[in-house]
């Protein structure tokens, strides 16, 4: 039985990475993705997520709307310098042709755990607002996650949209504490591990030289997000690995060593959106949260390129974009 | 018909305004909308399904948020009694609460009659934060929100700075304040000094001897003592009906201006105090019209009319 997950993510090209990678492995079942501003606004994260559910013929994924701002902190900016206006590397893709779910992504959320008690395990890839609203509408899917892996926070490592925050922490700071002090098991893959993850040059050539919809779709994004690695960092055309590591963690955890500590988020001032790890337990108890702080960097590459290339049977292929 | 739907953390002077609504010719209470607030939430909801058949009505109650966003609860038994009413211990209401959930009830409302229903709060903002934050379209269509909210350039009760509802939960306050709905703000202090009820109120109201009368004194027996125990006051000051009854008599106001208002969500110390921009010093837009001042003796002539 494949395992039940539910995408809640702002596409975002490394996020189109994340989730084709998880469309592609037989141990994952989507049984749905919820959107969320964040790397662009949420009008274009829903066309995207659409647009990736029907690269290859996923049509039957629902795709719910959600948050277009953070619950408490008033919207700033979104990551368009990152991800394009676009959200996918300025590429103006085609509109997708499926619509989007009627529920709010944070409703929808709650009525497929309530469907699927300790079934579903959560995929947070962007600013955590729909799952933290979930949380408030309704307290009781606390016991009815099976787990929540995310993408955010940094304990040991720099931040990336601030010195001290990660991006997808500081754009819902708020959301964020609730998710870490719910009291579900969670894991945390932060900077600590995904910049320690980077895709080179090399490695996509040998992606790109495998033709299938979805290394011709990645092939068309990544430029952007290579540009912005290159002027911010000066990775000469290599990049970070931030989304898909969640998908290669669920996958095969062993590549990762973690350590268990409670975490807590910064909500103010300078070190808004910080996270902020206990761990001597000094201050009131919280929760213990799963935060991987090695990774076999190899291991995840290989398994990433073994999903993006693995082929799909030729009755699931649709129409690509 | 003017159309409103009140949400509520219902203990003793949130009932006498329910009263005052459900009471008043002319208007239609759509729904009522509970939240954790003074009480816990199966309190607030039974409160008000009590106030509801008491005034022999029918109109659905619905259950909201168990706690505020962010920060944890904080009950206000001592004011309200155990439970919520002054220790009356009234009998378990005959009507059950709706099984849908508060949030949802108030989005649907808002949505089916766009520029219909005025909203009132007389509570913790939380249920509308999360409506907020569900349907941003709301704001288009709720025409009004009067809320029991705040205290304008002055002291708070809770603490030296806050009024009770922001400060039970700043962060949702903050959600709808800086929301763009039309906002009215009245503010804690509009129910002090004279505004209170005093001992000949409370032998004009006994002397009608309605159940309205004696339900309004009754189910706020433990504030009026606690009040005096606390406060060496004998009077009983009642924000939640001075809210409705400016929402039920607009020409009680005396004074009203709009400014800038934001909330405090980082100090522990002002926590939950409205900012009120009276100068303009920011040059922000004005986002809440601030109630100053009521003519006093029309605000008590407007309850004593829904008591009689």
């Amino acid at each position: 039985m494949p395992r039940k997950i539910l995408i809640d993510c702002d596409p975002g090209i490394d996020d189109a990475m994340a989730i084709l990678a998880a469309l592609h492995s037989p141990e994952l079942e989507v049984v749905g993705i919820t959107t969320v501003f964040g790397n662009a606004d949420v009008e274009n994260c829903s066309l995207n997520a659409l647009r990736l559910v029907e690269l290859e013929g996923n049509d039957q994924i629902p795709v719910a709307r959600g948050c277009q701002r953070a619950l408490v902190v008033p919207l700033e900016s979104v990551g368009t310098h990152v991800h394009g206006l676009d959200g996918m590397g300025n590429t103006n893709l085609p509109l997708p042709h499926g619509q989007l779910d009627g529920r709010h992504a944070a409703e929808f959320i709650i009525e497929m755990v309530q469907t699927y008690p300790g079934e579903i395990t959560l995929l947070p890839i962007g600013p955590l607002s729909n799952i933290g609203l979930a949380l408030r509408l309704e307290p009781g899917i606390v016991p009815l996650v099976k787990e929540v892996v995310l993408m955010g926070g940094n304990i040991y490592a720099p931040g990336n949209i601030s010195p001290l925050a990660e991006a997808n922490i500081y754009h819902d700071p708020h959301a964020a504490d609730l998710v870490f002090r719910a009291g579900w098991p969670l894991t945390m893959v932060g900077l600590d591990v995904t910049t320690k993850t980077v895709i080179t040059p090399a490695f996509l050539e040998r992606l790109y030289a495998v033709h299938n919809p979805v290394t011709r779709l990645l092939e068309r994004i990544q430029p952007c997000y290579q540009q912005f690695h290159q002027e911010v960092f000066g990775m000469d055309g290599s990049f970070h690995v931030h989304d898909p590591s969640v998908v290669a963690y669920l996958l095969q955890p062993d590549l990762y060593r973690i350590q268990q500590m409670p975490v807590y988020v910064e909500t103010e001032g300078r070190g808004l959106g910080q996270t902020v790890a206990d761990g001597r337990r000094q201050w009131a108890e919280r929760p213990l949260i799963n935060i991987p702080l090695e990774v076999d960097e190899a291991g995840v590459l290989e398994l990433l390129f073994e999903l993006l290339t693995r082929p799909v049977s030729p009755s699931d292929v649709g129409t690509p974009g | 018909m003017q159309r409103i739907w009140i949400d509520t953390d219902t203990a003793s002077d949130d009932a006498v305004a329910i009263l005052m609504a459900l009471r008043w010719p002319g208007v239609q209470v759509e729904g009522i909308s509970t939240v954790a607030g003074n009480v816990p939430l199966e309190m607030c909801s039974r409160n008000a399904r009590t106030t509801v058949e008491l005034c022999g009505k029918v109109v659905p109650v619905f259950e909201g948020a168990v706690r505020p966003l962010l920060r944890e609860p904080y009950w206000a038994f001592f004011f309200h009694g155990p439970d919520g009413m002054g220790g009356m211990n009234y009998p378990e209401p005959k009507t059950p609460p709706q099984e849908t959930p508060a949030v949802e009830a108030m989005i649907q409302a808002f949505r089916q009659s766009p520029g219909e229903i005025t909203l009132i709060t007389l509570g913790p903002l939380t249920n509308l934060a999360l409506a907020l934050a569900l349907a941003p379209d709301l704001v288009e269509k709720i025409p009004l929100c009067i809320m029991m909210a705040g205290a304008a350039c002055t002291v708070g009760n809770i603490t030296p700075a806050a009024e009770y509802n922001v400060w039970v939960d700043p962060e949702a306050a903050r959600m709808v304040y800086l929301s763009g709905l039309p906002l009215v703000q009245v503010g804690w202090e509009l129910c002090r000094g004279e505004a209170n009820l005093n001992e000949s109120d409370y032998q004009y109201i006994r002397s009608l001897d309605t159940i309205y009368g004696h339900f309004t004194l009754d189910c706020n027996r433990q504030a009026i003592q606690t009040n005096r125990e606390w406060l060496g006051d004998p009077a009983l000051p009642l924000p939640d009906p001075i809210t409705m009854a400016i929402l039920l008599e607009p020409g009680i106001v005396r004074r009203r201006s709009k400014h800038f208002v934001d909330i405090e969500t980082i100090s522990e110390m002002t926590r939950g105090m409205t900012v009120v921009d009276e100068r303009n010093v920011t040059k922000k837009e004005p986002n809440v019209d601030v109630i100053w001042e009521i003519d006093i003796p029309a605000w008590k002539e407007t309850l004593f009319k829904t008591l009689r």
